[in-house]
């Protein structure tokens, strides 16, 4: 049974507070739920494990709060064909648990604690993204509960499949502002037998890097941490080789060059008071390091970028960046929101506003939460 | 779904409009439009292989030949790249040459354009004609004359002009005897086309073919009554004319095993003969007979197998194919392996091999535009290999690339594979084939 | 009609970009399915993004639909013209225009041939991974505008996959750039929306560093369940190789009778599993997929890249080449979960059976993807309703396995009515809400993908019937 219950302490999306909170369990309540508020014409605002809720705007209004966590089953698992469907609140550790038998995984690198929602509406990536892409790669369908409360889906359970438009992609990345995602499916991959990490530091990251992407040893990831005055270049090897990969990789590599350990701050966000991500070209990585005096960590083989800013030096940081590059506010304190302007410039804010008017003609889905008040 | 039908068998194929059988092989995939020359250039679907059938299923069906029509037959090459790329087996070749014959029935030329054609073929399928003009074309270059005399000649003459550039000082080419004895033990005896422009232009290619053949041990018989082979003609739709020119070629190598052909055009064309007299019982047998014995230079040595020692040839050079090789005959390695075994020749390969150099018989003649763009494409491609010689199996070709590139400013020296084996063979080494004053094309063409 | 709109586009376009003579415009009144066909009002061949924007404008301005085509090889009718529209045919924008190999993606224009890009950037030991069978005239525009796949996406995946960025003229006449800025993903929702969303007229793809080497296997069967069984053993053992490719003995039949690529005879069914990567890792897993195709009764290992490429020239000109030995045929594209391929092969085959309808098979047997080919002779009565019938019997078959109606070629004219067997009126409603948002006026393409198109609310027009192409 759908739990239903008054917004309270604990439940604030960004310090609003839901005057109510529905907690779904099937798809059929969700749907019902949004029907529900269609018909009042109620605001809802979708929300998982909590992972990523502090990320985007804050919602200009929240009458429900609609949690995804009992949406929790894995719907099928069908090994053969390295695909999975699960329902939008299964966390990814739980997903990988079910997985794993089979010698299979989603290889996604997101918090484990995320949901599989969450991870979709925020379209995060991690690492691996170099080899595997980011959840729209790996996402072969899905269903959404729509603003008027129509179960509708798009793509299937197939790998490979082009019949009608590709609205996963869409959806991926929007925040909860076009639907709630109930319902997903994906394509597998196998768990290699072996990893193998390759660390490199010194002055010329770039020239690492490049060594790396030009060679065809084929890392799964190419990350790094640090800054102008040093940083750590860590590549990662995954397959029935990958140690003998990762000492090709060494030698290649040459200098420091060594098979380590994963680092501690693998996949994981730099702290601070602010969190940008920044997308450049791989070949921009040393104007990156040198932009800001900030401590930069990402995927250096795909150029995506995180910097930790302290709050007083990230609207100057931000303009900076933005000169050149897009650069999107993940997080900063609320006071800050309308300063920084969270997601800067587009060129398709325009067709967005459209996108949004046709899906959610009443602006009641997480309204606020994504670039230009959408 | 699950109604039994009738055992319907593979569909025979049609008695009684061959023609419509052979456009309905088509199933506009698509795969020959990137070989197709003149799409490459225009990207246009009405010039391209798959466009042209289209045309012609419509002209087929009943639509009128129109200016239009004629025009983008007019502008396909024949250089039948799109039947090598074709995976389907259409029959490209028969389609245009059936079409082009249908333009000449069907479609009334302008008098420029009537004149322009008699030209052509009053002149190139006969050698002595083709020698008369050698002399007043060099007096018509060097006096800028040119521009007063009459249209026809002043597009008729780059042509020439650019050929006569690569020709030897007039006055040098002797004949070839009629017989020219093996040396060494014999292995063959073979007939030797002399060809139109090859003789009266390329002389030293003859000579040189008649050399290689020799040392090869083959008696080299190069009949007295032989003209034209009739590719020209056939290739433009004049198909009356063209059966003439068969009919003396077959009665003049009736008597030798094997026919060596050094220029594509004509060995293409020679093949062509069993075909081309398909429908007549008095010369089927005959000309099937002599398209069988039929071969390209370097198809024959590689069929016959290499005995003279090569001795090296010191040279970065570029091998281009002849569309009437490769896509007319499917002859692409026989020449290929014949130069890399040649000591010392750093052969490299040309980009876009497939794509046609624009001359195609009298096309840069009726298409000037279109082939020099063509040319030009080729020019830069050739240009790329950085080769110091440019070796092709065509008189045309040669012509055709070597002024491309004189008009970029680019020198390069020209051969035959027979000249480069002679050469080799002779123990001549790499200056001959690169010091021949004449041999390199200086001038711009126009 | 169209009289003043090309008097209007030849003082916008070059003179001889703007075709209106009627046998002129007849050779564009199909791509590469020909089964339905419709002479344009008119075909334009525009040089650069402006010229297509100005194009869409004078369309928009006077109410008139149009449609994008590439090279015309697709397969779904997706670049079908109108007879009262414009077709913007974009062959002559043909620059690649950066190559950035530290960046590894390439910007290219959308008349650029697929395999043009490989060739532009294999000196230097990349390639551009989709390849489509028909890679050698495709266009990339085409190739976005269906998503296109091909051989090797079990592995690398599709267009969509490989497209950074795209530059696109939308249905109202501006340019704009399609990217991973902030903002929805339009990028990906464009990629594959075959043309229904505006032209392309820039693409960024991404390049990729060519395998550092490249193992293929052809392994012949008896039978065409052994070879199945073989794929599934493969991709149980947890091995994704770059391809695996089947087909049976009539495509054996047609690809030898075009290309003479040398197949074990007497095969019931040949597989091409092709591994690539670094030394290491091909080495120990195609000793695995050897051992795991035993039952194969010839195992051949491609010696070098030339008798590789003559193994994949037979499969990859299986389409055309079945031409060689049925006067007619069609090509379907369903899916099916890999490991109903077993059971759906059987029931194609039962099909064929019972119907006396001869189907060549030629699929992507790693990633599902099947190719049946239909063969009929259209000189004969009824047999092509016959095939049509087989045809939308193998697509059922797909949708009750839980699979797709199509994997690469697009839904297009050809498949919209099958659209609802797969799809819900409310998912069809909800994918046309993207529509309405980019072309209200609903002239982009109109006609393609859906089987009824959605009213657009603020523009109140008359439901538009089904593409008046006519049937052959």
């Amino acid at each position: 049974m759908s739990a239903s219950r008054p917004g309270g302490p604990g439940d604030e999306v960004l310090g609003v507070r839901p005057v109510r909170v529905e907690r779904p369990e099937t798809v059929e309540e969700a749907a019902e739920a949004l029907r529900r508020a269609h018909a009042e014409g109620l605001t809802v605002v979708p929300r998982g494990n909590g992972t990523r809720l502090h990320w985007g705007g804050v919602p200009r209004s929240c009458d429900v709060l609609l949690d995804t966590r009992s949406l929790d089953r894995v719907v099928e698992h069908a090994a053969g064909d390295l695909v999975v469907t699960v329902e939008a609140g299964v966390p990814l550790a739980r997903l990988a648990e079910v997985l794993s038998p089979a010698g299979q995984q989603l290889a996604l690198d997101s918090p484990v604690e995320a949901t599989v929602g969450g991870a979709l509406a925020t379209a995060s990536a991690g690492p691996r993204r170099l080899l595997y892409g980011t959840p729209r790669d790996l996402l072969i369908g899905v269903t959404v509960v729509r603003a008027d409360g129509a179960i509708v889906k798009s793509g299937g359970k197939v790998v490979k499949n082009v019949a009608g438009y590709d609205l996963g992609k869409l959806y991926t990345g929007s925040f909860g502002t076009l639907g709630l995602i109930v319902r997903a499916s994906f394509r597998l991959h196998p768990v290699p037998a072996q990893h193998a990490y390759v660390t490199v530091s010194g002055r010329e990251p770039l020239k690492a890097v490049l060594a790396l992407l030009h060679s065809p040893l084929v890392p799964s990831a190419i990350e790094l941490d640090g800054d102008a005055s040093g940083s750590e270049v860590v590549a990662l090897f995954e397959g029935s080789a990958a140690q003998a990969r990762a000492a090709e990789a060494v030698r290649l590599l040459g200098g420091d060059a060594r098979v380590g350990e994963e680092p501690a701050w693998w996949g994981a966000y730099p702290e601070g008071e602010v969190l940008v991500e920044l997308r450049a070209k791989p070949s921009e990585l040393p104007d990156v390091l040198s932009v800001g005096g900030v401590r930069v960590r990402g995927s250096a083989g795909s150029g995506v970028w995180f910097l930790a800013v302290p709050a007083s030096e990230a609207a100057e940081l931000v303009v900076r960046l933005r000169a050149r590059w897009t650069a999107i506010v993940r997080h900063a304190p609320v006071a800050l929101h309308d300063e920084l302007d969270l997601w800067g410039p587009s060129s398709t804010l325009a067709l967005t506003r459209r996108v949004k008017d046709q899906f959610d003609p009443g602006h009641r889905l997480s309204p606020g939460r994504f670039i230009g008040g959408v | 779904m699950s109604e039994a039908t009738p055992d319907a068998g593979a569909g025979a194929p049609t008695g009684d409009d061959p023609f419509g059988a052979l456009l309905d092989d088509c199933v506009h995939c698509g795969f020959c439009l990137p070989t197709c020359p003149t799409y490459v250039l225009w990207g246009e679907e009405m010039d391209s292989p798959r466009g042209r059938i289209h045309l012609m299923a419509q002209h087929h069906e009943g639509t009128p030949l129109t200016p239009e029509m004629a025009g983008h037959f007019d502008a396909c090459l024949g250089c039948l790249a799109c039947v090598s790329s074709c995976p389907s087996g259409v029959q490209y070749d028969k389609l245009i040459d059936h079409t082009r014959a249908e333009v000449e029935r069907e479609h009334p030329r302008t008098v420029p354009e009537r004149a322009l054609r008699a030209a052509i073929f009053a002149l190139f399928p006969y050698p002595r004609r083709l020698r008369a003009v050698r002399g007043p074309l060099r007096l018509y270059q060097a006096s800028g004359l040119g521009r007063v005399v009459q249209p026809v000649l002043a597009r008729l003459s780059p042509s020439l002009a650019a050929m006569e550039r690569l020709a030897p000082p007039l006055g040098r080419a002797r004949r070839l005897p009629e017989r020219i004895g093996a040396r060494g033990e014999r292995r063959a005896a073979v007939g030797m086309l002399t060809g139109c422009v090859q003789r009266e232009f390329f002389p030293q290619v003859n000579s040189a073919t008649a050399r290689v053949l020799a040392l090869e041990g083959c008696d080299v018989l190069v009949p007295k009554g032989q003209g034209c082979c009739g590719a020209l003609s056939l290739h433009s739709g004049r198909t009356e004319e063209a059966k003439a020119f068969a009919r003396a070629t077959i009665e003049a190598f009736e008597r030798v095993d094997a026919i060596v052909v050094n220029s594509a055009g004509c060995g293409s064309a020679m093949k062509e003969y069993a075909a081309l007299f398909a429908d007549e019982p008095a010369w089927a047998a005959r000309a099937a007979a002599l398209s069988g014995r039929t071969r390209d230079f370097s198809e024959f040595l590689s069929e016959l197998g290499p005995r003279a020692r090569r001795h090296p040839v010191e040279v970065t050079a570029a091998y281009h194919d002849a569309c009437h090789l490769a896509h007319g005959q499917g002859i692409r390695s026989q020449p290929r392996e014949l130069l890399r075994g040649v000591p010392g020749l750093d052969l490299r390969e040309v980009a876009d091999p497939d794509v046609c150099c624009g001359s195609a018989g009298t096309y840069n003649l009726l298409q000037p535009e279109a082939a020099d763009a063509l040319g030009e494409r080729k020019a830069i491609q050739v240009g790329a290999t950085e080769a110091e010689l440019l070796i092709a199996a065509n008189p045309g070709c040669t012509a055709q690339i070597a002024s491309a590139l004189a008009r970029r400013g680019t020198e390069i020296a020209v051969a035959h594979p027979a000249q480069v084996l002679d050469a080799s063979l002779r123990g001549l080494g790499a200056t001959p084939l690169l010091s021949h004053p004449d041999q390199i094309a200086r001038t711009t063409m126009r | 009609m169209l009289q003043g709109l090309a008097e209007e586009l030849r003082r916008v376009l070059r003179p001889d970009s703007v075709i209106d003579d009627p046998v002129r415009l007849r050779t564009y009144e199909c791509d590469g399915l020909t089964v339905h066909r419709a002479r344009p009002g008119l075909v334009v061949l525009p040089e650069a993004a402006e010229e297509v924007a100005a194009v869409v404008r004078a369309c928009v301005a006077r109410g008139v639909p149009y449609v994008a085509r590439g090279s015309g090889t697709g397969l779904s009718g997706g670049a079908l013209p109108r007879t009262d529209g414009v077709l913007v045919v974009t062959s002559r924008m043909r620059r690649i225009l950066e190559i950035d190999l530290d960046d590894q993606r390439a910007v290219v224009e959308p008349g650029v041939i697929n395999l043009d890009v490989s060739k532009a950037v294999r000196p230097d030991g990349y390639h551009y991974a989709p390849d489509p069978s028909s890679q050698q005239i495709c266009s990339i525009g085409g190739n976005v505008a269906e998503n296109s796949g091909g051989a090797h996406c079990l592995k690398y995946g599709f267009t969509a996959n490989h497209v950074l960025a795209c530059e696109i003229v939308t249905p109202e006449g501006e340019i704009v750039t399609l990217d991973d800025g902030p903002g929805y993903d339009l990028l990906g929702a464009f990629v594959g929306a075959e043309g229904t969303l505006g032209i392309t007229t820039k693409v960024t793809v991404r390049l990729t560093r060519n395998p550092e080497v490249v193992q293929t296997l052809l392994a012949a069967f008896s039978s065409i369940e052994q070879a199945g069984e073989a794929v599934s053993a493969i991709i149980g053992a947890g091995i994704v190789p770059a391809a695996i490719e089947m087909m049976d003995a009539l495509a054996i039949e047609a690809a030898e009778a075009a290309v003479a690529c040398g197949y074990p005879e007497n095969a019931g069914a040949v597989l091409i599993v092709e591994l690539d990567g670094p030394e290491p890792e091909v080495a120990h897993q195609f000793a695995q997929v050897k051992a795991l195709c035993l039952d194969a009764f010839e195992q051949r290992v491609a010696r070098d890249d030339a008798d590789r490429a003559l193994i994949w020239k037979g499969r990859k000109s299986a389409f055309a080449a079945v031409g060689r030995i049925s006067p007619a045929y069609i090509v379907q594209d369903g899916v099916v979960p890999r490991t109903s391929l077993p059971r759906v092969l059987a029931s194609i085959d039962r099909l064929s059976r019972e119907s006396g309808v001869k189907v060549a098979n030629v699929f992507h047997a790693g990633d599902g993807n099947l190719h049946p080919l239909v063969l009929f002779d259209d000189a004969e009565e009824g047999a092509e309703e016959r095939a049509e019938g087989v045809s939308g019997a193998i697509l059922d078959l797909c949708i009750t396995h839980g699979g797709s109606i199509t994997g690469e070629h697009g839904v297009g004219v050809d498949k919209a009515r099958y659209m609802p067997r797969m799809f819900t009126d409310a998912d069809l409603d909800t994918m046309q809400l993207l529509r309405c948002a980019l072309d209200p006026a609903g002239l982009c393409n109109p006609g393609k993908v859906f089987p009824t198109p959605r009213l657009c609310g603020e523009i109140p027009r008359v439901r538009r019937g089904e593409p008046e192409g006519e049937l052959y």
